[in-house]
């Protein structure tokens, strides 16, 4: 009876904190420390009855969730996050079938998805981005543009030592190898990322292709596949290149690949650090539109690194159950807490950035405003 | 003399209790017999049931896409992030949807093909070598052996054709073999790292032997000892008596065994997906990453599902229309070869 | 050269042919069976039982379990439905619509397992609304497995001699006392040991599985919720680099390999029992 109390009351617009659930575990709706204005107020807590927060999808994302399990447990008894993997293509039709609770997609919902299911929505709880890496034994630093590495995949460069990347790579001795490049299998949100940047730098790329969780791959001889990051990672033989996902950073330096940098709006060089990441968000992310879909694709500024993207939790706005309903609203807005999931022990593992502390407090609230609406 | 009439006695009473006999049927029995038979008609109605549900599903793509479908090379969603449809027969998609599934064709025929090709006669071989010369002692253990790898699982063959075998080929025998890339083109290099059109094949063959070979064993056995003995008693080598007597006679059991190897091979999912690469084109030489129908289908249907016209899925469905009606009619028309020339119970084995 | 030794150049040739085709045969069985255990039996420790497969943990746990709860209710399922059609079959259809429902159970044999599953999506989890679960999972699987058991029990059935039955007639028994007294303890061995070869047919199965029941990491946890089972853990695992899911991957595998062979062995067993018996029962 309390529960139903609890789910009937909206708390949106108040800046009071309201205590809840249980007597065992503490409860908080407004993000603490900082210097940002406290955002508007969520009914968070424990719920009564256990929950399972399914959760399926992106495997750039999995990772980060999968450190997650445990401290979540720990702070909300009742709650426990069972996620697992299968691509971002995945998350979003699981989510929009009721298979899983929550989808992890690295792409927010398209317009004819959220138009056609109308309770749906994507929540951003991080930021994260995506490396191009290659395996070329003697070479351990290469510059790229989005345009060079467009024709590496459209087929019309099919050597290393392509006249088109020596000239970005004066003073590297380039080997004459065949370029083996990588794609995601099935439907990836890092296949939508990749091919946003490569829409957004050539032409040719954005009137064929174009971007999306799955494209048609223009015909390339040498060209291999992979189903996951770690795949990714796995598949990258001698003379590869390949689109992978921040988190699986240490796994690709470990099986010796290389990243290369990436040449940004700006004209710079840069690869994905937190800073680079940053600029990016500060870049793109002034305002977010209601639905919260958000590209941070090759934005402005100096320092900005070149493909960036928001984390998305896409879950439905209407759950049937309250109890349900809180533990994923508990669960959304103490992962982006950074006294919650968003700690740099979690974050830094997979390379991510915590979404307070970039973007600016408009942008937390339209989130909050998101969160407080699961009922 | 008391105990008999005694028990005549019990019978006569029993008789009296009026059971029913064996040719009538007592009120259990018609139930039992309602039951079995409801039991019986359920093959048939799932294989009514899918039928049904294939065609009702893949209905929308068949208007959309015509017949393009089979000839077209491109399977494109269309653009996922689009504001508006296209409409073509009554039926909506996504603008630049495309599917057209003749790649798909290709690597479903082409793997199972070469997988038949080969496999057949390595097996005949190898099972006439089991029964003919190999020594009982020896043979019967290797018969079950046999027997046992019919069993093995898919995921185990693709993890072994991934992790093992598709490296070790690659290194050791795909570089000589593509020096016949000078004579035939589509054998020229590269050669890839293990994974491709040729190594799906290779163990697609290694997965179908089984079948073929023990189903041939049973054949093998049924052989009447009297033809052959007397094939050797006028002089034949063993060779010439099996080449003359034996093989005549299991033709149309190895027929039905090729037919159930040839079902296996053409719904295999799991192993191809993780060998043939998953690229979705008719690869350019025989090394090549492609795909076939049943691990295209498992692979995409996620990515299907983003496509809130839900044309995707139809087109899915369709796809596995067309690989449903491939294998039934295959299997019919090899039925059809076995019943013209013998009356021929198909021996029990593995389909997928 | 005579045509004698001619002939017998020939025939070393084909024998020396057939030798080859017996080593390609054996050769890769062997090296799959020893390098997936040479992979798994490092990795076989104790902690795969106790451990699952969620998050970060390499135990087996959920997936051993699902694997043996959905045997369990495949065999309910598919060895219920199909024992009594075999029976049907072999002791009370008429020839006509014996011979034509044979057919068609045979031909359900050959759909792919990937249609079944697709089938399985589209009318249990999204038409049904069930979602991913074990129930869907299990009737997935069962259609796969139902002509086996079929036409396993029907030949079980048919094999019971024909003086068993008519000494049967002759003492009166009514139909369902004769199957039950007369028919069933003869045929029980062909039929166990049908079931028990479905059984392991239906174990190594992932592509019916992967749109119906998809995976938990979690132990069974209700019929209208997801089930782990093995071989999705070496499908998904052997994609992911790193020493410890590629041992894991080999494990699953190797687990799964086990109980198949195990299950053949079992079926063989029986089989080979229960022909000892009827040979001598004489008739």
């Amino acid at each position: 009876m309390r529960t139903g109390l609890m789910g009937g009351i909206a708390a949106l617009g108040t800046l009071a904190v309201v205590a809840c659930g249980s007597s065992s575990s503490p409860t908080s709706s407004s993000s603490s420390g900082g210097s940002t204005p406290t955002p508007a107020a969520v009914q968070t807590g424990n719920p009564t009855s256990a929950v399972t927060l399914s959760e399926s999808g992106s495997t750039l994302l999995l990772p980060f969730l999968q450190e997650l399990v445990a401290p979540l447990t720990a702070q909300y008894s009742n709650i426990t996050l069972a996620p697992s993997g299968g691509g971002s293509g995945k998350g979003i039709s699981d989510a929009i079938a009721g298979n899983s609770l929550l989808g992890g997609s690295d792409a927010y919902l398209s317009p004819g998805q959220f138009s056609q299911n109308p309770t749906l929505a994507n929540i951003p709880i991080a930021i994260s981005a995506q490396g191009v890496w290659f395996n070329l034994p003697g070479v351990t630093s290469l510059k790229l543009t989005g345009d060079v590495i467009a024709k590496i995949y459209e087929g019309s460069i099919t050597k290393w030592n392509d006249p088109a990347i020596a000239a970005l790579n004066s003073g590297v001795t380039l080997p004459a190898t065949t370029i083996m490049p990588l794609v995601r299998q099935g439907s990836s949100g890092d296949t939508f990322l990749f091919t946003s940047f490569l829409s957004a730098t050539n032409s040719a790329w954005a009137n064929g292709p174009g971007p999306g969780t799955s494209v048609t791959w223009p015909h390339v001889a040498t060209e291999g596949s992979a189903s996951s990051n770690p795949g990714m990672v796995a598949a990258c033989k001698p003379g590869c290149i390949a689109y992978i996902g921040v988190s699986a950073t240490s796994a690709a330096q470990t099986a010796g690949l290389s990243e290369a940098m990436l040449q940004n709006k700006a004209g710079n060089y840069v690869t994905p650090t937190p800073s680079t990441i940053g600029a990016a968000v500060t870049a793109g992310a002034a305002s977010i539109p209601s639905n919260l879909a958000l590209s941070l694709i090759y934005q402005d500024g100096a320092q900005s690194y070149p493909i960036v993207n928001f984390e998305y939790v896409v879950v439905n706005t209407t759950q049937s159950s309250t109890d349900n309903a809180l533990a994923i609203r508990t669960f959304l807005t103490w992962a982006m807490d950074p006294n919650g999931g968003s700690q740099s022990q979690y974050l830094s593992k997979d390379n991510f950035v915590a979404l307070q502390g970039s973007v600016p407090a408009s942008v937390l609230s339209a989130i909050n405003a998101k969160i407080a609406s699961i009922t | 003399m008391s105990t008999m009439s005694a028990r005549a006695g019990d019978v006569t009473a029993g008789r009296a209790r009026r059971r029913a006999s064996s040719t009538e049927l007592s009120r259990w029995d018609k139930v039992l017999r309602a039951v079995s038979a409801i039991a019986g008609i359920v093959p048939t109605g799932l294989l009514v049931f899918i039928a049904v549900i294939m065609v009702v599903a893949a209905l929308p793509s068949i208007l959309f896409n015509g017949f393009s479908f089979f000839t077209g090379s491109v399977f494109n969603f269309g653009n996922l992030y689009a504001t508006t449809t296209v409409t073509h027969n009554g039926v909506t998609a996504l603008p630049h949807a495309a599917y057209g599934v003749w790649p798909l064709i290709v690597g479903t025929l082409a793997t199972s093909l070469i997988a038949l090709v080969l496999a057949v006669p390595i097996s005949v071989g190898g099972a006439l070598m089991l029964s003919e010369v190999i020594p009982r002692r020896i043979a019967d253990p290797l018969s079950v052996f046999l027997e046992l790898l019919a069993g093995i699982p898919s995921v185990v063959f693709g993890l072994w054709g991934v992790a093992v075998f598709g490296p070790f080929i690659a290194a050791h025998v795909y570089p000589a073999l593509s020096a016949i890339g000078h004579v035939i083109p589509f054998f020229k290099a590269p050669v890839g790292v293990g994974q491709g059109l040729l190594t799906a094949s290779l163990v697609l063959t290694v997965m179908i032997i089984p079948i073929v070979a023990s189903t041939t064993l049973v054949l093998l056995k049924r052989v009447p000892i009297l033809a052959k003995e007397g094939a050797l008693a006028l002089g034949m080598t063993r060779y010439e008596t099996a080449r003359v007597v034996t093989i005549p006679y299991i033709r149309t059991g190895i027929v039905a065994a090729s037919l159930l190897g040839w079902a296996r091979a053409l719904g295999e999912t799991i192993a191809v997906l993780l060998i043939i690469g998953d690229i979705y084109s008719v690869p350019g030489n025989i090394f090549g990453n492609s795909s076939t129908i049943a691990a295209w289908i498992a692979s995409t249907l996620d990515g299907a599902l983003q496509d809130f016209t839900g044309m995707g899925v139809h087109a899915l469905a369709e796809l596995g229309l067309l690989l449903l009606a491939i294998s039934l009619l295959t299997n019919l028309a090899g039925r059809l070869v076995v019943r013209r020339v013998a009356g021929g119970v198909l021996p029990v084995g593995r389909g997928v | 050269m005579s045509r004698r030794r001619r002939s017998h150049v020939r025939a070393a040739i084909f024998w020396g042919l057939c030798g080859v085709a017996l080593f390609l045969i054996i050769a890769p069985a062997l090296d799959i069976i020893i390098s997936i255990l040479a992979n798994a039996l490092p990795v076989l420790k104790p902690s795969l039982l106790t451990e699952t497969t969620q998050g970060t943990q390499l135990g087996l746990q959920n997936a051993i379990v699902g694997t043996i709860v959905l045997s369990i209710c495949v065999l309910i399922v598919a060895g219920t439905i199909g024992v009594l059609a075999g029976l049907y079959l072999a002791e009370f259809a008429p020839p006509r619509v014996a011979s034509t429902a044979r057919f068609f159970s045979e031909v359900l044999a050959g759909v792919p397992s990937i249609v079944v599953g697709y089938v399985g999506y589209t009318a249990l989890v999204v038409g049904l609304h069930w979602h991913y679960s074990l129930l869907a999972g299990v009737l997935a699987l069962s259609a796969l497995i139902l002509p086996y058991i079929v036409k396993t029990t029907e030949l079980a059935f048919s094999s019971v001699p024909r003086a068993l039955r008519e000494g049967a007639i002759a003492l009166g028994l009514s139909r369902g006392r004769m199957i039950r007294k007369v028919l069933i303890p003869p045929a029980l061995p062909g039929i166990v040991s049908g079931l028990v070869l479905a059984l392991a047919i239906s174990t190594g199965e992932t592509a019916p599985l992967l749109f119906t029941a998809n995976f938990s990491d979690k132990l069974p946890s209700g019929l209208f919720n997801p089930v782990g089972y093995l071989t999705y853990v070496t499908y998904t695992d052997i994609q992911l680099p790193g020493k410890a899911t590629q041992a894991v991957a080999y494990a699953a595998a190797g687990v799964t390999m086990l109980f198949v062979l195990l299950l053949i062995l079992v079926g063989r067993r029986i089989t080979a029992r229960s022909r000892r018996l009827v040979a001598r029962m004489d008739v």
